[in-house]
């Protein structure tokens, strides 16, 4: 049974692990997997990066500090990205 | 009563027109005739090819729809009394299996459409508007709306990323409904993961003119309220910079729309007289 990476991206309302999470997407190893923006979903799967981490996802990229920073004309993102991830035992 | 004036009765009232500033989207259901939604979905679904911007003249029922007096107190509220029917639309057909589209800004950058946009964050000069000719479920590839983002400019390869948004919108509605929507609002079509086809039908309306007086039904006792909405709401929270951002170019969209009738934001003490925080 491989071991595989699971990647949750959560961005949040500032570099703070512990702020609210604004948005989260999950990123499954398996074929023909698709992660988009769910209609009938019923909220985010954590309130923050914290309480991810609390369930055992691990940070294995903090955001740039610059990013969501919308200088003139050049546009905005909405919150600061984390990703996460999990290594899970998945079958063939 | 004349069109003319059961139109002049739907324009909305000053909160309305606020919430509209503040989130970049309002919802109307027309009273139309009994039948006219199932005979539009009817003619759309018999359509072996995309009408393209000639879809108004395969379907003129469509014309109930804009010119019933909810939408044109609704658009004369947003757009001024001059406003017009801009020449492209779009029928949307939302087939099962479809998937999401990316959240996204629409942008006109086909050069033979006259009069491409510029994004503005503080005017509304363009209106989308989204009929909905069946009822719309949350499988049936509803609009998602992020509520708030028609005052910023999107990157959308940036946050392709991202997926679900805590406070996003998702706009279940009953057959005949128009979402109308500015032009700037970061949005997407969803998956339909129903049996049934959905069609959204999109036109743009257009300013004309500059406006100089309210063209909604503006009572100015309501400024003060207005304006502590305009500076307080918070419809999708988010980073605090951007937050400042939205505050500052919608109280500019207000102003700009009163005309004459603007807001008066010389310094005040909002602190002042309230409770302990």
């Amino acid at each position: 049974m491989p071991k595989l990476q699971r990647l949750l991206y959560i961005n949040s309302e500032s570099t703070h692990p512990q702020s609210p999470a604004l948005s989260a997407a999950l990123y499954e190893p398996i074929e023909g997997a698709i992660t988009q923006v769910d209609p009938t979903s019923e909220g985010l799967p954590y309130d923050s990066v914290h309480a991810a981490m609390i369930d055992g996802w691990r940070v294995i990229q903090v955001p740039d500090v610059w990013a969501g920073i919308g200088s003139e004309g050049a546009g905005e993102v909405i919150g600061f990205q984390f990703i996460l991830e999990k290594i899970e035992d998945f079958d063939d | 009563m004349t069109t003319a004036t059961a139109a002049i009765d739907h324009r909305l009232t000053d909160d309305e027109m606020a919430t509209f500033v503040i989130n970049g989207y309002h919802i109307v259901k027309p009273d139309l005739p009994p039948g006219i939604n199932d005979d539009i979905y009817r003619a759309l679904d018999a359509m072996s090819t995309n009408p393209g911007d000639a879809v108004l003249d395969e379907v003129p029922q469509l014309n109930k729809i804009w010119n019933s007096p909810e939408m044109v107190g609704a658009l004369t509220s947003l757009l001024g009394p001059d406003y017009e029917m801009f020449p492209h639309r779009h029928c949307h057909r939302n087939s099962p299996g479809t998937p999401s589209q990316q959240i996204h800004q629409d942008n006109l950058n086909d050069l033979r459409i006259e009069g491409g946009q510029i994004r503005a964050p503080d005017r509304i000069d363009l209106v989308l508007a989204m009929y909905y000719p069946q009822d719309v479920t949350s499988d049936m590839g509803p609009t998602l709306i992020l509520p708030g983002t028609h005052v910023l400019q999107s990157l959308p390869e940036r946050m392709a990323s991202q997926g679900n948004f805590r406070d996003q919108v998702i706009a279940t509605v009953e057959a005949g409904s128009v979402v109308f929507l500015h032009y700037d609002i970061w949005h997407a079509g969803t998956a339909n993961t129903s049996q049934t086809v959905r069609y959204m039908l999109k036109f743009l309306f257009q300013r004309t003119t500059d406006p100089s007086v309210p063209s909604w039904n503006h009572d100015p006792a309501n400024d003060a309220s207005i304006r502590r909405r305009l500076e307080s709401a918070n419809p999708m929270p988010m980073q605090r910079g951007l937050a400042a951002k939205q505050r500052h170019f919608r109280t500019r969209m207000w102003n700009r729309l009163a005309g004459d009738q603007a807001l008066d934001l010389s310094y005040h003490d909002k602190w002042a007289g309230g409770a302990w925080n």
